[in-house]
């Protein structure tokens, strides 16, 4: 027993070894850029579903020996680029100033790729929304507003700032991936800052509406605006012909230009650990992105979990039925299907489907969202695990019901369900413990859960290996709490038996 | 007779090609002790158990009171309680205790209060020998206990027959006689009882029929005396040769 309070501290100094080795690989084949032709052949990092993606995809995917790395994350881009993954980010001039701005270590080639233009996007056909908002775009170009805003945030000159003067009212769902300084970004208190929102704050003053901004992974923003999940995408969006097959533009709002990021300058000297901690998570009070991200976390979980026992136990029920007495044929096709279809896709696929197909037309709580669909998700598993502790109970406690007249559902009730459920319990709590680890991938919803938490740090830090690494350790004691629960409840069961 | 209790006509039973019981035909008089011996497989088991629906009769009538269970217009629910039914495995309920095994079903059907129920069952646990054990869980008795308490929990629904399948088998020797015990008792005091049984002191002690069930069909029905002292049927004195020496 004294071996087993070991366990903890050393499974956290083996994660803690695994990741700090992690940190230190680095490129074997690096290959020089320093102007755009030597694009061909290189290591090339871009934000998914940006200009620069489809730019060096276009111009440089088929030449012998590119290798194009697609991030989710600007800053995750710059960080492969420190690590020595890949050779060269390209990415939009501004943004590439903010990362150079904080990262000493890495400079910006002075070569224009191709100019564009941000606009905003809209759903196809919501014509009468994108007519208002140019309308109130031409009006704070013409009273100078937004040249004032493009001083401060891009030019880097005065400190003018727009404050929203209208909060309520009606309302305008925005989408924006909040991790495109400076167009976009969180402070250190959490509030979103930035040029574009400056901007859409100007602009829907003038509309007379306020905005709800929902932070959407940049490349799901077109498919939440599609759906009417939000009702303008506002995330730096250049406009191309190809996006406007899909979604309409409004008029454009600045000019930027697509740049290379290569490492070079100044070396970034040694930071200490101890600064390294205060950055990541003293600084600004940025732990609290862990623990509200924790809170929806164990939120999510804990409504999923109810969900899914009373959803599963509803399918098992209808399985043993028909599986006992042949009653229930189609509702027994129908959990089948269900089985099948749960149990053979990724719960990621589902979590989206429902997000953006099944509650397309509805605005709804993403927490709802993602209980929903966590919950379906575990009641296939809850159902089938139920079901194989019901088909162990010994035939002889039904016949026994039903020599006593006692109805089928009766027996099952008070008789099978509580000795298959305490049969069972070990194994239903292993899948609660699995779907807490699940909904780690709520942020694809737009959901602030730890995970994302820890996301967003590394994107205010640059840095990967704390925040991260803090994230993994705050689920491992979470499991391994549970499990060390799951492991008390059952030898209590078994004392209850004698 | 006035008083038969259940009529049985051209049961048979079979699993798809293979005939288990054929054309089975039987008067169950009240009162009366029934024994049922066969050798094994020889479907003395099935036959018991379709007499409480727990295998469904191919073909046949089950008659009681004039309703038959085999009739799906039957409200069986109806006459299911009133037929009691000791298995060898005594099927106690395993998340009950002992009282609330014997009180759930009765209760449940609304034949009595709970305090009711809870008075009778320590009338029967009294009368079984086992009252100090009614707030143990089945898992804590001997066979033997968890037997006398299955015959109790079918008494505690005043059934008006109780069906008894090898309620000795799964026993180890030194507990057939407190289980045997109280099926005589229940024989003295007038419930009418079929019990397939290998126990062929008891069969011929107790019952006041007995029947000789071998392939698919009753071969023998009579008193103990004719069966056991004057048996007719060559399979019967074979078998009967075989278990009692």
């Amino acid at each position: 027993m004294k071996k087993k309070k070991l366990y903890l501290p050393v499974l956290l100094a083996m994660f803690t070894l695994m990741t700090t080795l992690a940190g230190c690989g680095s490129g074997e084949k690096s290959h020089r850029v320093t102007e755009s032709k030597d694009l061909a052949g290189a290591r090339i990092g871009v934000q998914v579903g940006t200009t620069g993606d489809s730019y060096v995809t276009e111009n440089y995917a088929k030449k012998k020996g590119t290798d194009i790395q697609r991030y989710d994350k600007g800053a995750d881009a710059v960080q492969a680029l420190k690590q020595g993954k890949i050779d060269t980010v390209v990415i939009d001039d501004q943004v590439a100033k903010a990362f150079a701005e904080k990262n000493p270590d890495i400079k910006i080639l002075g070569e224009d790729l191709v100019v564009e233009q941000y606009a905003t996007v809209f759903a196809k056909g919501n014509d009468e929304l994108r007519e208002k908002f140019n309308k109130g775009l031409a009006a704070i170009k013409a009273d100078g507003t937004l040249d004032k805003i493009t001083d401060t945030w891009i030019n880097k000159k005065g400190d003018y700032h727009y404050k929203k003067k209208i909060t309520d009212g009606p309302k305008l769902v925005i989408a924006s991936s909040i991790d495109f300084p400076p167009y976009e970004s969180f402070d250190g208190e959490g509030n979103i800052v930035g040029f574009d929102v400056e901007m859409l704050y100007a602009v829907t003053d003038q509309m007379g509406m306020s905005v709800d901004i929902q932070n959407i992974q940049f490349d799901s923003i077109i498919a939440a605006v599609d759906a009417g999940k939000a009702d303008i995408g506002v995330s730096g969006f250049t406009i191309t012909e190809d996006r406007k097959k899909s979604i309409d533009f409004s008029e454009s709002y600045i000019d930027t230009a697509q740049v290379m990021l290569v490492k070079g300058g100044n070396d970034a000297g040694v930071v200490s650990f101890k600064e390294k901690f205060h950055n990541n998570f003293v600084k600004d009070g940025r732990w609290q992105y862990l623990l509200r991200g924790l809170g929806y976390t164990l939120l999510i979980t804990f409504f999923a979990v109810i969900v899914g026992i009373l959803f599963g136990f509803l399918l098992a029920v209808i399985r043993v039925a028909y599986d006992k007495n042949g009653s229930l044929p189609i509702l027994n096709f129908i959990a089948k299907l269900y089985l099948t279809i749960v149990r053979g896709t990724p719960v990621m696929v589902q979590l989206l489907i429902i997000y953006y197909v099944v509650f397309a037309s509805v605005n709804i709580s993403k927490v709802f969202v993602a209980i929903v669909a966590f919950g379906l998700n575990s009641a296939a598993y809850v159902a089938e695990i139920i079901r194989s502790g019901i088909m162990s109970i010994d035939d002889g406690q039904f016949e026994a019901g039903k020599s006593l007249g006692l109805k089928f559902h009766t027996v099952m009730i008070f008789v099978i369900l509580p000795q298959a459920f305490k049969n069972v319990l070990p194994a239903l709590a292993n899948e609660f413990i699995s779907l807490l680890k699940e909904t780690s991938i709520s942020g694809y919803i737009g959901l602030s859960d730890l995970t994302r938490g820890g996301q967003t740090i590394q994107s205010l830090t640059y840095d990967a290996l704390l925040p991260l690494g803090a994230v993994a350790i705050v689920y491992l004691v979470l499991v391994v709490g549970l499990s060390t629960l799951v492991g008390k409840l059952e030898k209590g069961l078994k004392k209850n038996e004698r | 007779m006035a008083d038969i209790m259940m009529e049985i006509r051209g049961l048979t039973k079979r699993y798809g090609d293979h005939t288990v019981l054929e054309n089975i035909d039987l008067d169950v008089k009240k009162g009366e002790v029934i024994a049922i011996i066969g050798p094994s497989g020889c479907g003395k088991s099935t036959f018991i158990r379709t007499l409480d629906l727990l295998e469904k009769p191919t073909a046949g009538h089950i008659l009681i009171d004039g309703e038959d269970l085999n009739d799906p217009k039957t409200n069986v629910d109806e006459i299911l309680p009133r037929i009691g039914m000791v298995f060898q495995q005594f099927n106690l309920f395993s998340n009950m205790t002992i009282k609330k095994n014997i009180t759930f079903a009765p209760v449940h059907h609304k034949l009595m209060t709970q305090q009711q129920a809870d008075e009778k069952a320590m009338e029967l646990l009294e009368r079984i020998g086992l009252a100090d054990k009614s707030d143990a869980y089945p898992s804590q008795l001997s066979g033997g206990q968890k037997q006398r308490v299955a015959i109790a929990r079918s008494l505690a629904m005043n059934p008006e027959i109780i069906l008894f399948d090898e309620p000795t088998s799964a026993l180890d020797p030194e507990m057939v006689g407190e289980v045997l015990n109280i099926m005589r008792e229940l024989a003295e005091e007038g419930m009418t009882m079929i019990v397939v049984t290998h126990e062929m002191g008891f069969a011929r002690e107790v019952a006041n029929r007995i029947l000789f069930i071998d392939d698919k069909v009753i071969k023998e029905d009579g008193t103990p005396e004719e069966v056991f002292n004057h048996p007719k049927d060559e399979r019967l004195k074979e078998f009967l040769s075989s278990v009692l020496h």
